[in-house]
């Protein structure tokens, strides 16, 4: 019973860590907390509903479009709208994406309408079993897909000179702009980054998880206990704070009584933030 | 006797009069422009002077709201007292909050605010005995014709309003007005000029939640049914930093015109659009902060008329990469 439920928090945990990833990569590099995140998360979830239903593409395959659809929705908005912003007090930003949050949540109710959605893949009744633990197909392949691309992302931000000059515009904003970094472009490119992660952990939470136009909210929630958790510092750090929330939550469920899963979240968070605001993998700033 | 004096003073006959001329549907509305002004003042005290982002701040009004209905419906206390009570209670609760959280800067701070708003708004829903979980409690409501009820909550709220208008013109005249300000502009500096700032910090933050919690109690009551998502609801403090926004952080009157335009447009939206009404708040608050950050009262600090404030909102672009 508790080794099944461990091996779901880990399943469910490298979904978190792409949800972390993503949050945490804006938050480093720009410093604004991305209220939107989650209906950027949203946007992913239903994006690829959409395919599956209208075209019958499954979720899996329909990634790569939901990533660049999620990218340059990120690119515009960052380009045209944040980058007026962002150099703004923490209330400006906060109340700016806050904005952007309801404005997205709203055009998502018009679309999609306020029935929960959800989609039912032919193969997702079927699971591999373990010396008698249950390891559902779909949550492994979720789990895998989240795996492949924390690692992308990490040797995008190493190996990559686009993903060097995140860093550098991370650490020294002044510094990065002498030697020639165009910041407004590296901010807009940040953002579609975080997007098209956000699009990913929508298009992996859509197989088993039913979402309407108002679960940014909750989602949004989520991303900051495991940014907090993990710290700002890394890709190491957000994937760490995903296992530990998922873990938490499903030993939690089977201690205690799931109403008051949620109130272990927050609780979480506030701990970590007073005792050890680093969190877990912290360093002093992003990518370090 | 100067000119904005006698200007407050009509003001003021012009409100007090409103009641007795105006229908039902007015008064309630301007009831509620009142409420959001004083939610908005009491959040400019910890936000606007200090600086410090109080994301959480709906905490507060919920407490003070369950304080409320729980004196009533389980201890039979009359709403005066409860709502004496409901004072107490919210400013305990923000000195402990701020004790353990004030420690923290920035988003930090703001993350662990709404941290604890949240983790507070289960630990009601969940005592389901006390405050009747998450289908919500009725508070007994007042007796009375309508006339006389919308009357009562509208001078109650005008009558927080005026007090915590009073507070904040003092405040921003006072010493630890400035010694907030001096923790919003350099919290180092303040500290080694002497200025206590972990005890200005508390007592802002005290301050904010008092009077917020205030405002809860007397929704509790206006309303006479509260819930968990309902006055716990995020939105509630989103709605109070665009007011901040809209009218200008750190300013007396600045909260009191956020809360009227923010408060009347939602109105007409609301009845107008019912399916957009979020998209559009959210594209008024997009368009707020883009355009005047710095907030309307800013703008009017200009002896030339419409060039001078549209040059005011050029320069106000600060924010911008």
């Amino acid at each position: 019973m508790l080794l099944q439920a461990i091996i779901n928090g880990i399943l469910l945990g490298a979904v978190y860590g792409t949800i972390g990833i993503g949050f945490s990569l804006v938050w480093g590099v720009m410093n604004i907390i991305n209220l939107a995140h989650g209906s950027f998360i949203m946007i992913g979830a239903y994006l690829s509903y959409t395919f599956y239903i209208a075209y019958g593409i499954d979720p899996f395959l329909s990634i790569p479009i939901v990533m660049l659809i999620l990218f340059l929705i990120g690119y515009v908005i960052q380009r045209f709208l944040l980058n007026l912003v962002v150099r703004g007090s923490i209330f400006i930003t906060l109340t700016f994406t806050f904005g952007l949050q309801i404005l997205i949540a709203n055009i998502c109710l018009l679309i999609w309408k306020a029935d929960f959605r959800s989609i039912n893949l032919p193969y997702s009744g079927v699971s591999l079993s373990l010396g008698g633990i249950i390891i559902p197909v779909i949550r492994f392949g979720i789990f895998i897909v989240a795996v492949i691309l924390t690692i992308l992302f990490y040797l995008f931000m190493k190996r990559t000179k686009v993903g060097l000059a995140i860093s550098a515009t991370a650490q020294n904003y002044e510094g990065a702009r002498v030697v020639g970094v165009d910041v407004r472009n590296i901010y807009s490119i940040t953002m579609g980054v975080s997007a098209a992660l956000a699009g990913v952990s929508g298009a992996l939470i859509i197989p088993i998880m039913s979402i309407n136009p108002f679960i940014g909210g909750p989602l949004i929630g989520k991303a900051f206990v495991i940014s907090v958790l993990g710290g700002l510092g890394s890709t190491v750090g957000a994937l760490a704070g995903g296992l530990v929330l998922a873990l938490v939550e499903t030993i939690g469920t089977t201690i205690i009584p799931s109403s008051f899963q949620n109130l272990l979240g927050f609780v979480v968070l506030v701990l970590v933030l007073v005792f050890m605001p680093q969190g877990l993998f912290g360093k002093r700033s992003y990518n370090e | 006797m100067n000119k904005k004096l006698v200007i407050l003073i009509i003001l003021i006959v012009l409100l007090v009069s409103f009641p007795f001329v105006l229908s039902g549907f007015w008064v309630r509305l301007i009831t509620n422009i009142f409420m959001f002004a004083v939610l908005a003042s009491a959040l400019n005290i910890i936000s606007g002077f200090t600086g410090y982002a109080a994301f959480g701040n709906m905490v507060f009004f919920g407490v003070g709201a369950y304080t409320v209905a729980g004196l009533m419906n389980k201890l039979g206390f009359s709403f005066i007292s409860s709502f004496i009570f409901a004072g107490l209670v919210s400013v305990l609760l923000a000195l402990l909050l701020g004790m353990l959280l004030l420690r923290l800067k920035g988003h930090y701070f703001a993350l662990a605010t709404l941290g604890a708003a949240e983790a507070i708004k289960y630990i009601i829903d969940n005592l389901t005995d006390l405050t009747g979980g998450a289908q919500g409690t009725t508070i007994p409501s007042l007796h009375g014709g309508p006339f006389f009820v919308n009357s009562v909550f509208y001078f109650l709220m005008f009558a927080l309003l005026i007090v915590i208008v009073a507070f904040t013109w003092w405040l921003s005249k006072s010493r630890l007005g400035y010694a907030l300000k001096a923790i919003r502009a350099n919290e180092e500096a303040a500290g080694v000029m002497g200025i206590d700032t972990t005890m200005y910090k508390i007592t802002a933050w005290t301050l904010s939640g008092l009077f917020t919690g205030l405002a809860g109690a007397v929704y509790a009551y206006w309303f006479s049914y509260i819930d968990p998502p309902t006055v716990f609801n995020v939105m509630w403090v989103v709605r109070m930093f665009v007011i901040i926004l809209l009218g200008g952080a750190g300013t007396v009157f600045g909260p009191l015109i956020g809360a009227f335009i923010l408060e009347s447009l939602s109105e007409l939206i609301w009845s107008q659009f019912l399916n957009l009404h979020l998209g559009i708040l959210g594209t008024i608050i997009i368009i707020t902060v883009l355009i005047i950050p710095n907030g309307i009262v800013s703008l009017m600090k200009t002896e030339r008329g419409l060039k001078g404030v549209i040059e005011n909102i050029k320069k106000s672009r600060t924010n911008a990469l």
